[in-house]
C-alpha cells in the first residue's frame, strides 16, 4: 500500500499545529519522522490513525481519497500505531493470551466460554513469530517493558497490518532490546509493511530509514534519503527556527553564587552533578526524555532524596526533606505538569495563587480573606492573568493563564531560587512571552533560576549557561558562542549507541 | 429550572428539593406545618446531621469515613458506663476522647499505611461495633445522670437542646471549614493532593485532623441519642454511616473531593429527616420509607452528575445556527 498525505492542516482553536504536511510512505519502506517537541509529530500520528480529523487536506491510500472519522476506520485500512505510552493499551492483570485476543471479534475461541487451551496455543505461535518466548499464561504486569512492547507489536500484526506507526519505540528499551526491535522492524519492512518510525535519536533514524522527514512548526522542513544528508543537516533542519522578540532576556547575572549543588546524586536518576547558579542568573538543564534532567529540581525541592553530594544556598548548607523545608528556605518549584500536580483546578484563582503562602494570611488559625484576595489580585494584575476575577475557578482559565497562576503562586513569595521544569509546555506564544518576561523580572530581583526544558530555542535564548545531561551525567556546559540549539542537541544525543 | 439551580451554589441545590418536599407535605397533611412537628423534624435530624458534618470534611478530602455510626455507638455506651461511677464532665471528656482516638486511628491508617479510607474505616466500623457489643454484652446501658440527660431532653427557650447543639456545631465547624487555614487546606488537598504537597501543605496532618473531627462529632451524636433515649443502645449507630454519607451527598459535596460546604450538609440532613417525618405522618409503611429515601439520594446524585450536561443541552436548544465543527470538504 501507499499512503500519501496531501497538504494536511490541523488546528486546535487558534493554534495551528499542522500547517500543510505533504509526505508519502509505501510498502517495504521505513520513514523516520523526527522533530522537536511541539513540531507536530504526535498530531500527525493521530491524523493518520483516525484519532484526529484534519481541518484541510486529504489522505490518499493507493490513489483513493480516504477519510478516517474514528480510529476503527484507520484500523480497517490496516493502519496500526504503537504509542510511546503503549502500556496504556495493555491490561496489566490479564494474561498474555487474553491481552492478545482481547477483542476476538470472530469468536475464534468460543463465544460464551473461552477455550483457553486453543487461545494459548494460538498466542504462543503469534509471539514466536515476533521472537517473544514467554509463557502465555503469565500476567502481563510481570513482563519486562521490552516484552510488553513486543506483545503490543504482536497484537498489531495479529491482524492484517499494512502500515505500522511506532512512536519513540526505544524510549524505554536498553541497547540489546533496541537491537532486537530494529531487527523486527526491518523484518516487517521486508514482509511488505510500510513503517513510520518516530524518534528523537538520529542514529536510529539513519540506521533504519529509507527516508528521513523532519517536522518543524507543523511543516515538513526536510524530506531526504539518509544517504544524501548528514546528521548535522537534520539537526539544523530541526532547530533552525528564527528567534523572534519572544525572549526578553536583559538582566546580566551577578557573580554571587546563590544555589550551589556539589557532586549531587539521586540513585537511578543522576550522578555527581555540580551546578552553581548565581544571583540573577538563568542556568538551563537540557537533555532528552529519560536523561534525568527533570529529577534535579525535584530533588532540590525535597521531592526526591539526594543519595550524595551537598546543596548550599547563599553559602549555607541546606538539609531539605520536604517541599515545606524548601519553601521556607526561599525555593520555588514550577512543576512540568500543572494539571496533575500544579493547580487545584476546582478552587479559585486566588486560592491557587496563595496556596503556598496561606500561613502569611493567617492569624490564630483564621485566614484574613480580605488581604488574601488583595494579594492574589495584585499578582493577577502584575502577571496579566486573564480571569474574570480572583474568585473564578482556576480550571476555567486557558492553559497559558493557568500556567501564569502557577507561576504567580511563587512570584508572590519572592523566591531566591526558582526551579522550573518545562515552564511553557502547552501554552500559546503570547503566554510564553509573558512567562519569559516574568523569568527575567525574577532574575532582576536577584533570583537564581534553574530552568529544565526540552524546548531548545527557549533554553538557548533564556539561559546564560546550559548544562547538558545524558544518562544522568553532565556531558557539557555550554555558554556564549558555544551555546546553540545545535550544540545542545548534539551533546544530548551523541553516542547514544 | 436547571438554569436557576445552576445560579445557586451546588451546595444549595438541595434546598429546592427540601422546599418541594415541604410543599407536598404541607398540601398532603395539615399536621406537617406546625411548630411542634417542625421542631421534631430537626430534632430527629440532629444526630445524623452531626455525623454528616464530620463526614463532610472527610468527603471534601476525597476520602470516606464508614466508621461514624460505630464510633457513635461506642461513645454513647462509653459515656453511659462511666456515668455510673463518675461525674458528668469526666464522662463527657472520656466520650469525646473515644471519638477522637477512633478518628486518629482512622487518619493514621489512611495516611501512614496508605490504606484506602473505604477499607480502613470499614474495618474500623467492624472493630468498634464489635467492641461495643463485647463491652455491653449486647445489653442497653441505662443513664440516670440528670445533667447528662439534659443534653437530649432540655428545652432552652422552648427549643430542644440537641437542636442548639447541632446549630452551634454547624456554626463552629462551618466557619472552620470556610474560613480557617485548615479549612482552606481541606479543599486544596481534596482537589489535588499532589499540588497541595508541592505547595508545602502538610497533607497527612490535614487528613488526620479531618478524621479526628469526624470521630469527635460522631461521639457528640452518640451523646445526644443516648441522652434523648435515657439508655445507650449498643447498636444505636448501625446504618447511621449511610444516612450521614447520604446527607453529605444530597448537600452537594462531591465524592471526588475539593467541593462542598457544611450548609449543604445541614440541608441534606434536614431533607432526609423531613422525608422520614412526612412518610410517618402519611402512615407509609416503614419498609417503604427506605425505598423512598434511596430514590431521593439517586435523584440528588443524578441532578449533581448531569447538571452540566443538562444546562449545556438547554443552552444548545435555542441556537439553530451554532457553528459546526465539521470542516467543509476541500475537494
Amino acid at each position: 500500500m501507499r499512503l500519501q498525505l496531501d497538504d494536511i492542516h490541523k488546528r486546535f482553536g487558534e493554534n495551528e499545529v499542522l500547517r500543510g504536511i505533504d509526505l508519502s510512505v509505501e510498502s517495504g519502506q521505513i520513514l523516520a519522522l523526527v522533530g522537536e517537541n511541539g513540531a507536530g509529530k504526535s498530531t500527525l500520528t493521530r491524523v493518520i490513525s483516525g484519532a484526529h480529523q484534519p481541518n484541510a487536506g486529504v489522505l490518499i491510500i493507493d490513489g483513493d481519497d480516504v477519510r478516517f472519522n474514528k480510529p476503527q476506520d484507520a484500523m480497517g485500512a490496516g493502519i496500526r500505531v504503537i504509542y510511546q505510552e503503549f502500556r496504556q493499551n495493555l491490561f496489566p492483570h490479564l494474561d498474555v493470551a487474553q491481552n492478545l485476543f482481547v477483542l476476538d471479534l470472530g469468536g475464534r475461541f468460543g463465544r460464551l466460554f473461552v477455550r483457553r487451551g486453543a487461545m494459548r496455543e494460538a498466542a504462543k505461535e503469534l509471539l514466536l513469530s515476533v521472537g517473544l518466548d514467554v509463557d502465555t499464561a503469565r500476567e502481563v504486569a510481570s513482563l519486562s517493558v521490552a516484552e510488553q512492547q513486543q506483545l503490543e507489536i504482536a497484537k498489531a500484526i495479529s491482524e492484517d497490518v499494512k502500515l505500522l506507526i511506532l512512536d519513540e519505540p526505544t524510549a524505554a528499551l536498553d541497547e540489546t532490546e533496541s537491537g532486537f526491535l530494529f531487527e523486527q522492524v526491518r523484518r516487517l519492512r521486508d514482509e511488505g509493511v510500510a513503517i513510520v518510525y518516530i524518534t528523537h535519536r538520529l542514529k536510529e533514524a539513519f540506521d533504519l530509514a529509507d527516508h528521513v522527514v523532519v517536522l518543524r512548526d507543523g511543516k515538513v522542513a526536510m524530506d531526504e534519503s539518509p544517504d544524501v544528508v548528514t546528521e548535522a543537516d537534520v539537526v539544523t533542519a530541526m532547530a533552525g527556527r528564527t528567534v523572534e522578540d519572544l525572549y526578553p532576556r536583559h538582566t546580566q547575572p551577578t557573580d554571587r553564587p546563590r544555589l550551589e549543588l556539589t557532586d549531587v546524586s539521586v540513585a537511578g536518576a543522576f550522578e555527581s552533578l555540580s551546578i552553581t547558579v548565581h544571583a540573577g542568573e538563568v542556568v538551563g538543564i537540557g537533555g532528552v526524555a529519560g536523561s534525568g534532567k527533570g529529577e534535579v529540581p525535584r530533588a532540590v525541592f525535597g521531592l526526591r532524596r539526594f543519595t550524595g553530594g551537598s546543596v548550599q544556598l547563599d553559602g549555607k548548607t541546606l538539609d531539605i526533606r520536604s517541599p515545606r523545608d524548601a519553601i521556607d528556605a526561599g525555593i520555588a518549584y514550577v512543576t512540568p505538569d500543572r494539571q496533575a500536580e500544579g493547580l487545584a483546578l476546582g478552587q479559585s484563582v486566588g486560592d491557587n495563587i496563595t496556596l503556598a503562602s496561606l500561613p502569611e494570611f493567617t492569624s490564630a488559625g483564621w485566614v484574613a480573606r480580605g488581604s488574601q484576595r488583595a494579594a492574589a489580585a495584585k499578582i493577577v494584575e502584575q502577571l496579566g492573568i486573564r480571569t474574570s476575577s480572583v474568585d473564578a475557578e482556576a480550571g476555567q482559565l486557558s492553559g497559558g493563564n493557568q500556567q501564569k497562576v502557577l507561576l504567580g503562586r511563587w512570584v508572590l513569595r519572592d523566591p531566591t531560587v526558582l526551579l522550573m521544569d518545562e515552564p511553557t509546555r502547552g501554552v500559546d506564544v503570547a503566554a510564553k512571552a509573558d512567562i519569559y518576561k516574568i523569568i527575567d523580572e525574577q532574575t532582576r530581583e536577584g533570583a537564581a533560576v534553574l530552568l529544565v526544558s526540552s524546548d531548545l530555542p527557549e533554553l538557548v535564548a533564556m539561559c546564560d549557561r546550559v548544562i547538558v545531561v545524558r544518562h544522568g551525567r553532565a556531558v557539557a556546559e555550554l555558554t556564549g558562542e558555544a551555546l546553540s540549539e545545535q550544540s545542545v542537541l548534539e551533546h544530548a544525543l551523541e553516542s547514544e549507541s | 429550572m436547571t438554569r436557576t439551580v445552576g445560579m445557586l451554589g451546588r451546595e444549595l441545590r438541595a434546598i429546592w428539593m427540601l422546599l418541594l418536599v415541604a410543599i407536598v407535605l404541607f398540601i398532603a397533611t395539615p399536621d406537617f406545618l406546625t411548630t411542634g412537628n417542625l421542631l421534631n423534624v430537626v430534632l430527629a435530624a440532629a444526630t445524623t446531621a452531626l455525623l454528616a458534618a464530620g463526614q463532610t470534611f472527610v468527603i471534601i478530602l476525597a476520602e470516606i469515613d464508614l466508621s461514624v455510626g460505630a464510633i457513635m455507638g461506642l461513645a454513647g455506651v462509653a459515656v453511659a458506663i462511666v456515668l455510673k461511677d463518675h461525674g458528668f464532665l469526666t464522662a463527657l471528656l472520656l466520650g469525646l476522647l473515644v471519638g477522637a482516638l477512633a478518628g486518629l486511628i482512622n487518619g493514621l491508617l489512611v495516611t501512614k499505611t496508605r490504606m484506602p479510607s473505604f477499607i480502613a474505616t470499614l474495618a474500623m466500623m467492624s472493630v468498634l461495633a464489635g467492641l461495643t457489643l463485647r463491652i455491653t454484652e449486647g445489653n442497653p446501658v441505662a443513664v440516670n445522670n440528670d445533667s447528662f440527660l439534659a443534653i437530649g431532653q432540655a428545652k432552652p427557650l422552648g427549643v430542644p437542646a440537641p437542636i442548639w447543639i447541632m446549630v452551634a456545631g454547624f456554626l463552629v465547624f462551618g466557619f472552620l471549614l470556610a474560613r480557617s487555614q485548615f479549612g482552606r487546606y481541606v479543599y486544596a488537598v481534596g482537589d489535588n493532593a499532589e499540588a497541595a504537597r508541592l505547595s508545602g501543605i502538610p497533607v497527612d496532618r490535614v487528613k488526620i485532623l479531618a478524621f479526628v473531627i469526624s470521630g469527635v462529632l460522631s461521639a457528640v451524636g452518640g451523646f445526644i441519642l443516648t441522652a434523648r433515649l435515657g439508655t445507650a443502645q449498643p447498636t444505636a449507630g448501625a446504618g447511621m454511616e449511610l444516612a450521614a454519607i447520604a446527607a453529605v451527598i444530597i448537600g452537594g459535596t462531591s465524592l471526588a473531593g475539593g467541593r462542598g460546604a457544611l450548609i449543604g450538609t445541614a440541608i441534606g440532613a434536614v431533607l432526609l429527616g423531613t422525608i422520614d417525618n412526612g412518610l410517618n405522618l402519611l402512615n407509609v409503611s416503614p419498609f417503604l420509607q427506605d425505598v423512598v429515601k434511596g430514590l431521593v439520594i439517586l435523584f440528588a446524585v443524578f441532578i449533581d452528575r448531569n447538571s452540566g450536561a443538562l444546562s449545556r443541552a438547554a443552552a444548545h436548544i435555542p441556537r439553530p445556527h451554532s457553528r459546526g465543527t465539521v470542516p467543509s470538504s476541500t475537494n
